[in-house]
């Protein structure tokens, strides 16, 4: 098998879960698109330096993190910064959060400060480990732990649950 | 043990060290709100893994691939411009290196040489009929001189090494031999002084305006073919110059 076909085996079949992250990540689904794309294209130029069977998820979120850490240092905005408010929510609870269904749940997620969105996305759908996490999101295993808590208390708040 | 929320979210998660883990079993069972934040966590935690992923345009598999295979042509071109560029210069340094030239000399001595008669195209003895026929042959000759210690002109002919063409002019003399080159084109300086190859020597001058090898399995024979080309040369030199003069 040639280094492409690989790839193609290895890393394509993660598309799917990497842009539900990445529309997740920059909310609107042209974003999402070129975030997939150019993690896609610099895991490619960097395939060389993954080591086969290891965790080929793991190593495709990090880039994914990346990326988008770049695109926000280009903008000269980082979303590290919402860190620092308070932990109140940033908007107030939907409407019809008592709808049921994803779709409240999914507004309320969307609501969250993207640091928060982001621990809880990757613990909470795509079932990552707290290690696995940190070395995505190049953060202490204690600020992984912080952020998720910080993420679920906020998301109970718009959800309209008890914090 | 007081309430952490914190540790509650991490022990939800099997994300605790063990003693913490015990600790906080123990704090559960007798603490209702963090038992509370247990279970509010651990149902959330359920409905976010059921949530439908947002569904990517079908296009976008097609793109991702598109991409990589842009890329994957430019790199070779990105590889391809500097590599066909060393390889050039490499040439080109090959080309007009002195210790490759001398190689490619002391090679074709031994080829010619090692004939049982010598592939001469012409056969002469006298050095002045000698450098015509090369001039008529497409090659600016030295000076070439009808013999040295002991040896003397048997003839010449063009030998292709490489990728060059000299002219080749042989000497013999009893068991001893001596080719003269005339190496067309440039060739660097630096080791221009006398060189070793094998059991020969070799040595590379400029003179006349033309380069000039020198191939021969005794040193002392070299140095001696050397002498006479310069001194034709300077000879040469003098007699054009005489000539010149006002009577």
């Amino acid at each position: 098998m040639t280094r492409d076909e690989i790839f193609q085996n290895e890393a394509l079949p993660h598309l799917r879960s990497l842009y539900g992250s990445a529309f997740r990540m920059t909310r609107n689904a042209h974003d999402a698109e070129d975030l997939v794309q150019e993690t896609f294209l610099r895991a490619y130029r960097a395939f060389d330096r993954f080591t086969p069977g290891t965790n080929i998820r793991a190593w495709l979120y990090t880039i994914l993190h990346r990326v988008r850490t770049d695109a926000f240092r280009k903008a000269s905005r980082s979303p590290q910064t919402v860190e620092m408010e308070g932990e109140g929510p940033p908007v107030p609870p939907p409407q019809d959060a008592l709808a049921g269904g994803g779709e409240d749940l999914e507004r309320a997620l969307q609501a969250l400060p993207e640091v928060f969105r982001m621990a809880v996305v990757l613990r909470d759908v795509q079932d990552f480990t707290y290690e696995e996490i940190a070395h995505i999101l190049e953060v202490p295993v204690g600020t992984v732990m912080s952020r998720i808590h910080r993420g679920r208390a906020q998301l109970r708040t718009l959800l309209g649950e008890q914090g | 043990m007081t309430c952490e929320a914190e540790k509650v979210t991490g022990f939800v998660d099997g994300a605790l060290p063990p003693d913490e883990r015990v600790r906080l079993e123990e704090h559960l069972l007798e603490c209702a709100q963090c038992r509370a934040q247990v279970e509010a966590e651990r149902a959330l935690r359920a409905r976010l893994g059921a949530l439908p992923g947002p569904e990517p345009s079908p296009a976008l598999a097609a793109r991702v691939r598109g991409g990589l295979q842009k890329d994957r042509r430019p790199s070779r071109l990105r590889w391809a411009l500097p590599l066909a560029a060393a390889l050039a210069l490499f040439a080109f340094w090959a080309h007009t290196a002195p210790g490759v030239v001398a190689t490619q000399m002391a090679w074709d001595h031994d080829h010619c040489f090692g004939r049982k008669t010598l592939p001469a195209k012409v056969w002469t003895a006298d050095g002045a009929f000698m450098g015509t026929w090369l001039q008529q042959h497409g090659t600016d000759p030295p000076n070439v001189p009808d013999g040295a210690a002991g040896l003397e002109l048997v003839g010449g002919r063009h030998c292709s090494v490489g990728n060059r063409t000299l002219a080749h002019v042989y000497y013999t003399g009893g068991q001893r031999r001596l080719s003269l080159y005339v190496v067309p084109g440039w060739v660097r300086g630096g080791r221009a002084g006398e060189m070793r190859r094998g059991d020969k020597t070799v040595r590379i001058l400029h003179t006349g305006g033309v380069t000039v090898g020198l191939v021969s399995e005794q040193a002392e024979v070299v140095e001696a073919f050397e002498r006479a080309l310069t001194t034709t040369y300077a000879q040469a030199v003098v007699r054009t110059l005489v000539a010149a003069l006002p009577d």
